[in-house]
């Protein structure tokens, strides 16, 4: 691997690295087959299912007995930013076994639209979550404790979506890097 | 005072307009259609909470921003060129010859080279009509020229045709070829074997099938070509140990097993060695290989393409020569190309190992299978290997009275092969080189000259030639390949022939080495 311009290596020991470049056998394998794990987001419905999923949250937190407006929405909000940091931060690689892994060290986010920022499918995925915050603030009286959880669980979906963190680790949510 | 008072009634008048201004725009605000919805919507978002709306309107204005930014690509390296750019890096390109100027070297080579006319054996004619002892030929049992053989594969060729003309999963699997695996599975005592159109293929196919990015191969430095290529398509991180040195393998295998329980981390582990290696010649210690495996927990790949058919007392390989149980190692790759005389290669195993392969194996899902007559030939030689053990004695026989012409009485070149190896590889001592102050290139050149000396004397041998050992991407060789020659032995010859050629080769390395420069 010949690189060193692109920012920070990664060394064992630092809390934030970046992933180095692929090797030349790396691009080869990506290139081999379409990326079927991240292609999808560019489908037919593949938008129009976040706002169904979200509806669905919401009335299934609704008719729960005893459920205020503030708990409802709380709670469709975590739901739904757990559900996306899981699949498009936390897991890497490719469920599917078509280029040899790969893409074993790359989320799902940074595979989408291989790699590109900014993309339509982006913007989409980035706006959701404020849309739907913004939509729960306005609906509710959140005390401040409310508001912090809401606000805390949106910048968890937000932040690792800027391109400033595109490749970018943090060892206490990813671990040690490996070295070789 | 009169500033004063100027001030304020400049500041009422001031106040007055403003408001008036704020009265318009509010008047006009309120024309637009929606502006009322508008209001209710801050109205009731606001909730007299400053700081809330404050964080809310720069979410507002931070995703506008993320949607009105413009896209662009990550990947390093994307230039857009522009129409006049592209045609003059076009007009600019020369092409590079495909195959590279030859050099003087190889020149000299390609002109010496010995052309076989007719069938090969241990007498074989040349283009020039010269008829030359042949030990440059891998016809260890003379098995070229058996007529039952031949025989057997002929009426093979009338009853199935040449080749099966699909891939073993796709009609090209026949009941011959189902015989020979269980031959050889039983041969070997493993529970399965699973044979492959081509022995090259054999290790470059297996290692991927079960190793894949991030797993973990340890292999001897020595291995050969089809084994490297094996190692770089598995994509698999590959730590080397010094050939066949053990303690370094302990090492190696240490190492990694710290490495992998200090990460918390399982992969799949496997060690790749040679049984007679290809460039050497010489043997692995299976014994201690299978200890450290065993205490290390890694699977063993063992190719056994030049061990399979020579080693042991029946030709069972390594496992029957150095008496390990055959079901210790993971998987036994060998050859049917060479000491068989047929064609193709094989895995054998348990059950799991081998019918993993039936779909992950490359080469045995995308290329034909096997000709019919080497599945059958290759069974036949079996027996052969089994019922008459003569052959392997005379062949060893052969080996020993050659073995005794060259590396004790040579002054200048030593054999690397073990004992029993009849592909005997004659390197220079270490002595030799050092007192003489040889490069690798002085090395290949008097080697080249000995072998055209022993061509002329009627004996022809040949020079290993061979591919840089370095992985791909590395920039240094992890191992540098002596050069050599190699005097391939056949039961074909008798012990005065052997004898006669023993002796030309050793006089023609002394000829070559003591001439006047």
């Amino acid at each position: 691997m010949s690189s060193g311009k692109s920012g920070r290596r990664r060394r064992s020991s630092s809390i934030i690295y970046q992933e180095p470049p692929e090797s030349v056998e790396q691009i080869s394998d990506q290139a081999a087959n379409p990326n079927l794990n991240s292609q999808w987001v560019n489908a037919k419905g593949a938008w129009t299912i976040h706002p169904v999923i979200i509806l669905g949250l919401k009335i299934l937190f609704d008719v729960m007995p005893g459920m205020t407006q503030e708990i409802s929405w709380t709670l469709t909000n975590i739901t739904y930013m757990t559900g996306s940091y899981l699949m498009f931060h936390w897991v890497r690689g490719v469920p599917f076994e078509f280029n040899a892994g790969a893409y074993d060290h790359l989320n799902m986010w940074e595979q989408i639209d291989n790699g590109d920022q900014y993309t339509p499918a982006k913007k989409f995925l980035l706006t959701v979550p404020i849309v739907l915050f913004l939509l729960s603030t306005h609906y509710t009286h959140y005390d401040l404790t409310y508001f912090i959880i809401n606000f805390l669980a949106l910048m968890a979906v937000v932040i690792p979506k800027l391109p400033f963190a595109h490749r970018m680790r943090f060892a206490p949510f990813s671990g040690a890097p490996p070295d070789d | 005072m009169a500033s004063s008072s100027n001030f304020t009634a400049a500041a009422d008048l001031l106040s007055t307009h403003t408001l008036n201004l704020l009265h318009t725009v509010s008047e006009q605000f309120h024309k637009i259609p929606g502006s009322a919805i508008l209001l209710r919507y801050i109205r009731s978002s606001y909730q007299n909470d400053p700081i809330r709306s404050v964080v809310e309107l720069l979410l507002v204005i931070f995703a506008i921003r993320y949607l009105l930014a413009r896209e662009y690509s990550t990947k390093p390296g994307k230039v857009k060129l522009s129409e006049e750019e592209i045609d003059d890096l076009v007009d600019e390109w020369t092409p590079e010859p495909l195959v590279a100027q030859t050099t003087a070297f190889e020149d000299a080579d390609l002109e010496k080279r010995a052309i076989i006319v007719g069938p090969t054996g241990p007498k074989s004619r040349l283009a020039n009509g010269k008829v030359v002892t042949n030990l440059a030929s891998y016809n260890f049992y003379n098995l070229v020229s058996n007529e039952q053989l031949k025989e057997r594969a002929i009426q093979t060729l009338r009853t199935y045709g040449v080749g099966p003309c699909g891939p073993p999963g796709f009609y090209g699997t026949q009941d011959v070829h189902m015989k020979i695996e269980a031959d050889i599975a039983a041969f070997l005592g493993t529970t399965a074997c699973i044979i492959y159109a081509q022995a090259f293929s054999t290790a470059s196919s297996v290692i991927p099938a079960f190793s894949k990015r991030g797993d973990i191969i340890v292999a001897d430095k020595a291995v050969n070509y089809s084994i490297r290529k094996g190692l770089q398509i598995s994509r698999s991180t590959v730590r080397w140990f010094d050939h066949r040195d053990y303690a370094d393998l302990e090492r190696v295998l240490a190492k990694l097993d710290k490495e992998q329980r200090d990460k918390g981390i399982l992969t799949r582990r496997f060690i790749v060695t040679e049984g007679l290696f290809e460039n050497t010649g010489d043997v692995v210690d299976l014994p201690k290989v299978i200890e450290l495996k065993l205490k290390y927990k890694f699977r063993l790949i063992l190719d056994e393409t030049w061990s399979f058919g020579v080693l042991g007392r029946t030709g069972r390989g390594v496992t029957e020569h150095q008496h390990v149980d055959a079901a210790e190692v993971d998987m036994i790759l060998g050859s049917m190309a060479g000491p068989l005389s047929a064609a193709g290669g094989f895995c054998a195993g348990s059950d799991e190992v081998v019918e993993h392969q039936r779909l992950s194996a490359a080469a045995y899902t995308f290329s034909a299978a096997l000709p019919a007559m080497s599945a059958v030939t290759a069974s036949e030689t079996l027996t052969m290997l089994q019922t008459q053990p003569d052959i392997i004695a005379s062949l060893r026989e052969n080996i020993k009275i050659m073995w005794q012409q060259l590396d004790p009485r040579s002054d200048w070149m030593v054999c690397t092969s073990a004992p029993e190896n009849p592909i005997m590889i004659l390197v220079f001592k270490q002595e030799v080189v050092s007192s003489r102050r040889l490069t690798v290139a002085d090395q290949l050149g008097l080697l080249q000259e000995i072998v055209d000396e022993c061509l002329t004397q009627g004996v022809l041998i040949t020079r290993i030639k061979t591919l840089s050992a370095a992985p791909s991407g590395s920039k240094t060789d992890i191992y540098a390949h002596r050069p050599a020659v190699k005097v391939c032995m056949t039961n074909g010859l008798s012990r005065k022939e052997v004898e006669k050629a023993g002796t030309t080769i050793r006089h023609a390395i002394t000829k070559i080495m003591t001439r006047k420069r």
